[in-house]
């Protein structure tokens, strides 16, 4: 396959650095993102580079990081606020190309092939993405380049992020002199567990895998094997696809509880909630869902509890009753009846609402239009302006959590 | 137990009765045939959850011996290996010699096998059903009712009631219905019965009556059906056919098939048959196998299907004769090429009640058989 002219740009701290852009006086202080310690939700999302300097990472308590660093002013996530900014920050790659393609909040792949001659070499160029990024956004953008979305990742993770100006290119000739001689849990693919089969085999480098014979990779793990071959080799022919976040796979909802719930009754409540949050937003995006699952957590940390279970349906639904009788049927079988600290639902097999089957039984078109009604209420008066009675009692979440995103404040 | 029996014979009883053996059972004895010989006869016989099948040998047919007891008694066999060795023994006569601790023999010319048998004791015994409702029907008939309904079962236990076909008997006619809740199947015939015989909500598991129908032949013999509260017993030739009935209340059907429509036309079943399998190749994709129809009064019906990322596909057929309002509606491939392959008729007859309402096809020739689908609503 030709080359190409990937980019793939990551925003430095990003939660952290919203904040600071947003608020100018807390340029120069340590400042941490972190949930609400009172409900449970009290672990690290961002630090910024001068919190990390004092040690703090990312993921770890509240009350750890506060140890290591106790003048770090602490904020509470605003999501909606980071999904409008990296929003805005795929705007700007957009005057620069048309294939962006949002890999993550804070990281987006750019096929620049076809820009050269608007924009000149990709150096120059990229210096032209990182300086709009910081003027628009104040947030600091690393970018590595590559040949193919693989290269530009690792150039970005291993060279960009350690560079002076945040900006690598990883060249097909400084792939030997530069990727090879890492260690190969460095490379894009391998984690913990990978890197220690592939040094139990005695590869230690990203070149010693990449020299090691293909067809022993393929025995071993398949497809897989090949894949981290290729990897290793600065291979990869996927392109950047504009929109892979449309096309989703699922949608879910999970939520750690604000106290740890035993009652069957209450749990039932808040997959309730669940459910319906979960068909309110297939419903939003066009989709019905042909599997159910179901997920939790036990509140004992010492002793891990829990399951994840899933059902198949007869038919495509986005109808939150149906979600829920699915989940409520999975949840009966396979709670363990200990105290519950989190709790999700999911509905997989997505595909398009535009066409579904009838039915004899059961009058799917008007299940549909009851939800859509539902939505619009909704959408024109408040999350909560139509809410489930349930949702009242003590064990309700809904009314808490319409304030909120991903569990965060908005 | 000791007998001298033809190879072609047991061989195919052995095939019968196999369609009864538990693959999966927790029960040991289920993974059986038993075998019993007396002074009269002979029987094999198999059971699931579902069925058991019993089927004699006799031991003469048509002047030839078949069956030569030099001692009777009886046995269970090990279905899964017994119905191999027979296929494959070499000569026309085969020998079967029970000797102590279940101990089988057999053999045929110079090859000779020993399986280790069960206790024919614990071999469960099959029902005795009262036979007070009894009604007769020709085989080759009742094969083809099964057929024409049967592939419209539930396949997924969601309810399970729809996993069978529900058979009714008033005034001497057999009415049986099949649907899945996307389409429905109904075949109406007439048996021979008692003037009193009535019944109502008999649900026969749809496996079972897959099984029955590869036992069936296309004869004119008939074949006595017994129904009691939780089973139906089948008598067919040197078979004994049991299924156990399902539970509940099978839904009324009754007033789901529209009985007037907006549109009505009359279409070539080949041509429209082909003309749905070219299209449903690109339909095919899609979850719901969509292919869409559209006439206008006096013009020629238009098959389509549009699957965005492959392609799309349009087609016209001449009806043989169309009246009524325009129609355009989508459906699912699958279930018109099913419901089209069950009717066996030259002509068949569409009825539609607008395009989110349930349509129905009929043959031309006779109203003994309703094909009924639910279509796909589109935006």
């Amino acid at each position: 396959m030709k080359d190409r002219v990937i980019f793939l740009a990551d925003m430095q701290s990003f939660y952290a650095s919203v904040e600071k852009g947003d608020h100018p006086d807390l340029r120069d202080k340590p400042v941490i993102v972190s949930g609400d310690p009172e409900r449970r939700s009290g672990i690290i999302l961002a630090a910024c580079p001068i919190a990390k300097s004092w040690g703090v990472e990312t993921a770890e308590a509240l009350w750890q990081a506060q140890q290591k660093c106790p003048h770090a002013v602490v904020v509470r996530p605003r999501m909606q606020r980071y999904i409008d900014v990296s929003c805005q920050i795929t705007a700007i790659f957009e005057e620069f190309t048309d294939l962006v393609e949002p890999y993550s909040i804070d990281e987006q792949f750019l096929d620049v092939t076809g820009s050269r001659r608007l924009f000149g070499d990709p150096l120059a160029m990229a210096q032209k993405v990182q300086q709009r990024i910081m003027e628009k956004t104040g947030v600091y953008a690393r970018i590595g380049i590559g040949p193919n979305k693989v290269m530009a990742k690792m150039a970005c993770d291993n060279f960009a992020k350690k560079n002076e100006n945040g900006i690598f290119w990883l060249t097909r000739d400084k792939l030997e002199t530069h990727l090879w001689p890492l260690p190969v849990h460095k490379m894009f693919g391998v984690g913990s567990r990978m890197k220690r089969h592939l040094n139990n085999m005695g590869i230690r480098t990203i070149g010693q895998l990449a020299r090691f014979p293909l067809e022993k990779l393929k025995r071993k793990w398949g497809i897989p094997g090949h894949i981290l071959w290729m990897t290793a080799n600065g291979l990869d022919a996927s392109p950047v696809t504009p929109g892979t976040h449309d096309t989703q796979k699922a949608v879910g909802h999970q939520m750690t509880l604000p106290r740890d719930y035993a009652d069957e009754k209450e749990i039932k409540v808040v997959l309730l909630e669940l459910s319906e949050e979960v068909g309110r937003r297939a419903r939003m995006k066009g989709y019905a869902g042909k599997t159910v699952a179901v997920g939790c957590r036990g509140a004992d940390f010492d002793v891990p509890t829990g399951f994840y279970r899933q059902q198949k349906l007869d038919e495509p639904t986005n109808d939150a009753m149906d979600i829920y009788q699915a989940a409520s049927r999975l949840f009966d079988r396979f709670w363990d009846r200990l105290p519950i600290r989190s709790i999700g639902v999911t509905l997989t097999q997505l595909q398009s609402d535009e066409e579904y089957q009838l039915t004899l039984f059961d009058n799917q078109y008007k299940k549909r239009q009851l939800g859509h009604t539902v939505d619009m209420i909704r959408e024109k008066y408040g999350a909560t302006a139509v809410i489930r009675a349930v949702s009242l009692l003590p064990a309700g979440q809904a009314l808490d959590r319409a304030e909120k995103i991903g569990g965060h404040y908005k | 137990m000791q007998v001298l029996i033809k190879r072609d014979q047991l061989n195919h009883a052995v095939q019968h009765v196999l369609k009864a053996v538990s693959t999966r059972t927790t029960i040991p004895i289920l993974t059986g045939i038993k075998m019993l010989v007396t002074d009269e006869d002979m029987t094999l016989t198999a059971s699931n959850s579902d069925i058991s099948i019993e089927c004699s040998i006799p031991f003469e047919e048509d002047g030839e011996e078949i069956v030569n007891v030099m001692r009777p008694g009886s046995i269970v066999l090990p279905a899964r290996y017994f119905g191999e060795i027979v296929k494959k023994l070499p000569e026309d006569t085969i020998e079967i010699d029970v000797k102590e601790n279940f101990l089988i023999q057999i053999r045929s010319g110079s090859s000779e096998f020993q399986l280790n048998g069960l206790d024919p004791e614990e071999f469960p015994r099959l029902p005795q059903l009262e036979e007070e409702k009894v009604f007769s029907i020709p085989a080759d008939i009742l094969k083809t009712i099964i057929r024409q309904t049967v592939f419209a079962v539930a396949t997924t236990e969601t309810r399970p009631i729809l996993t069978g076909v529900r058979w009714n008997l008033h005034n001497g006619s057999l009415s049986l219905v099949a649907t899945d809740s996307h389409r429905l199947a109904n075949r109406e015939a007439n048996v021979e019965t008692s003037e009193d015989l009535s019944f109502e909500n008999i649900v026969i598991p749809g496996k079972s009556l897959t099984e029955l129908n590869k036992i069936l032949e296309d004869s004119d013999q008939l074949v006595d059906i017994v129904i009691t509260d939780n089973q139906i017993l089948i008598k067919y030739d040197k078979v004994l056919f049991y299924s156990r009935l399902l539970d509940g209340t099978y839904p009324d059907t009754s007033r789901i098939i529209p009985q007037s429509f907006k549109t009505e036309m009359v279409l070539n079943s080949r041509m429209f048959l082909q003309a749905i399998e070219r299209a449903s190749l690109l339909a095919g994709e899609s979850k719901n196998n969509v292919v869409k129809l559209t006439s206008r009064p006096g013009e020629e019906v238009e098959i389509t299907s549009n699957t965005q990322e492959i392609g799309k596909v349009t087609e016209t057929i001449t009806p043989a004769s169309i009246q009524g309002d325009e129609i355009k509606i989508s459906f699912n491939a699958k279930y018109m090429l099913e419901a089209l392959r069950s009717i066996d008729s030259d002509e068949i007859k569409i009825g539609f009640t607008g395009s989110m309402n349930p349509f129905i096809i009929k043959p031309t020739e006779h109203d003994w058989i309703t094909q009924l689908i639910v279509p796909v609503r589109t935006n």
